[in-house]
């Protein structure tokens, strides 16, 4: 074949090309994420009252999403600190994302992927993570102490 | 000037046609799987999600549908294609690699049918069960293999979907493989098929915007006078079984069509080729012609009909006007939700006796009250229920009921009894 056929014969396949193309336009519109809705509910956390000592509380909210073609009904912890005031913050290691828990006898948070270490007052001690506990939004409205549920995305955003 | 040989060879592109609408198939097949979820609980909605939320979604879903039928339409007209160039003597691979693509991409359509589990989905499910089931000898068998179960069930979904999207994908690409490395490329697919599949999909993917795929309500919500109807290349079957009296349908849907499929693959050793082959394709070709049009006339014809199917494209118009209904999927071990439900503790300390919202339980021999309505009994305000939880016995209650004095502050007694008051029958 000369080079001259050899282009001729490529220029006959460009309009299927241009075609599957249009294909490949709609794969990237089809396939593009939609960013999950976190509702802004104010959520039950605890009752005021019942709030007391110096150890940080864990507790659990149910926050609703809306991700993909489901509302997402989903339980994530919280800890409540006594220590600053009741700040809520949340489980959610700002590092990697893993669940960071309470360690009674060391008196710190630590969480059990990479080691990163958090005071009763959320800050951080050491390791990996960059910054402390993130805190959620709160109020208490009639004894009860409330929060706004934060993503995991929001969470560990660095 | 167009030699008779220049037409012959534009009427030898029926392979780039079949090509096209092949890949069409597989890119939008993979497409849809990125969200299709294949249950019985959330078939319908992924794919209402696919058609009303996801950008391009109608036009891939819809590209998909009708290329199916397309793609059954142009395999049989490249047989018959084959089948004139007395392929089955002179290209034996090229014959048989299209009768098992026949046979196939009928597979393909009937299986995907099932896959939105609307109500076209179940009833064009049940047929096949219904085929299956009727099949001489083996029915009984055979309806079980293919439900899965005794019914149209959850497996039932699961076993469509695995053989529409994974096991007759991998066929079709061995018999494509298989065509291909036995031939020259430039035989396979050269510039004029590349030219009729252009066309063959600019047609399509214009047929795609105009007309999105249909899609029938639920199943549950499916009134008893809801018409369904198969995919095109089905029609001709749909319409034969009206007039085969009972199990003889699967003879003409299943078993025929099989014995059809093994002469003809296996014509390229028998003698008479052109007689046996020239006489199964005539009668199909007239059969399916003559059944598809006789399904388009009776549907016209008879009003009752038209005025059923008038009022089901009327609902799904307006059901494409209404928002997309999101499922709601729940992953909390919690059963309650936080907000306006049982008090933490009253679930810690409480539930496993006296129920989850108050109704009372039994565990074996022993009955555990219900906690509703206690307001209308004596000595059972908030403080006597305080009072209570901190001394059963001076309330007359017996074990297993115990006081709580110890687990429990005066003030998460108090969150409980407000809350178990409230508790209505």
């Amino acid at each position: 074949m000369t080079v001259e056929t050899t282009r001729r014969s490529f220029l006959k396949f460009l309009p299927l090309a241009a075609v599957f193309a249009s294909i490949g336009g709609a794969a990237f519109r089809f396939l593009r994420p939609k960013l999950s809705a976190a509702t802004d509910a104010w959520l039950d956390v605890a009752s005021v009252s019942e709030l007391t000592g110096p150890q940080p509380v864990s507790r659990k909210i149910v926050a609703e999403q809306i991700t993909g073609w489901a509302i997402t009904t989903e339980e994530h912890n919280v800890f409540v600190l006594p220590a600053k005031n009741n700040q809520v913050v949340s489980a959610i290691c700002p590092h990697e994302g893993c669940e960071v828990a309470w360690e009674q006898n060391t008196n710190r948070f630590s969480c059990p992927c990479h080691e990163s270490y958090f005071a009763a007052d959320g800050s951080r001690i050491s390791g990996p993570a960059r910054r402390g506990l993130d805190a959620l939004p709160a109020r208490v409205q009639d004894g009860k102490l409330q929060v706004q549920y934060i993503s995991k995305e929001q969470a560990t955003r660095a | 000037m167009r030699s008779p040989d220049d037409i012959r060879s534009w009427l030898q592109t029926t392979t780039g046609a079949v090509v096209v609408l092949l890949a069409v198939q597989f890119l939008t097949g993979v497409l849809l799987a990125f969200y299709y979820v294949p249950s019985v609980d959330h078939a319908y909605t992924t794919v209402s999600y696919i058609e009303k939320v996801v950008s391009s979604g109608s036009w891939v879903r819809s590209l998909h549908h009708y290329g199916s039928q397309w793609l059954s339409v142009f395999v049989f007209i490249h047989v018959i294609r084959l089948f004139w160039d007395g392929a089955y003597a002179s290209k034996r691979i090229q014959w048989i690699a299209a009768i098992l693509l026949l046979g196939l991409v009928m597979a393909a359509g009937g299986t995907g049918y099932s896959l939105p589990w609307d109500a076209r989905a179940f009833f064009s499910t049940r047929v096949a069960e219904g085929l299956m089931a009727g099949l001489p000898f083996a029915g009984g068998m055979a309806r079980l293999w293919l439900l899965g179960s005794s019914e149209i069930s959850p497996v039932t979904l699961s076993r469509f979907f695995a053989l529409h999207v994974l096991v007759i994908p991998a066929l079709i690409g061995a018999v494509v493989v298989w065509r291909l490395f036995r031939s020259q490329m430039a035989e396979f697919f050269g510039p004029r098929d590349a030219i009729v599949g252009t066309l063959v999909f600019l047609a399509l993917a214009l047929w795609a915007l105009k007309h999105p795929a249909p899609l029938g309500p639920p199943v549950a919500e499916a009134g008893a006078d809801y018409l369904p109807r198969p995919g095109a290349q089905f029609l001709w079957l749909y319409q034969s079984l009206k007039y085969i009296p009972g199990g003889l349908g699967s003879i003409v849907g299943v078993v025929l069509p099989g014995i059809v499929l093994a002469v003809l693959i296996a014509l390229p050793w028998l003698k008479r080729q052109r007689l046996i082959a020239g006489s199964l394709l005539g009668l199909g070709v007239v059969l399916v012609v003559v059944m598809t049009t006789a399904s388009y006339l009776s549907d016209r014809r008879d009003p009752r009909t038209a005025q059923q199917f008038a009022r089901q494209t009327a609902a799904e118009e307006a059901w494409r006007h209404q928002p997309f209904n999101p499922a709601t999927i729940t992953l909390t071990a919690a059963t309650t939700p936080a907000s306006g439900g049982a008090p933490v503790l009253y679930t810690k300390f409480c539930a496993s006796c006296h129920g989850t919202q108050g109704q009372g339980a039994q565990q074996g021999p022993l009955k555990f009250p219900p906690l509703l309505d206690v307001p209308s009994k004596p000595r059972r305000s908030v403080d006597d229920i305080v009072a209570l939880l901190k001394d059963p016995t001076a309330y007359g209650l017996q074990p297993p009921m115990r006081s709580f004095s110890t687990k429990l502050t005066e003030e998460q007694m108090r969150e409980i009894a407000e809350w178990i008051v409230k508790l209505k029958r």
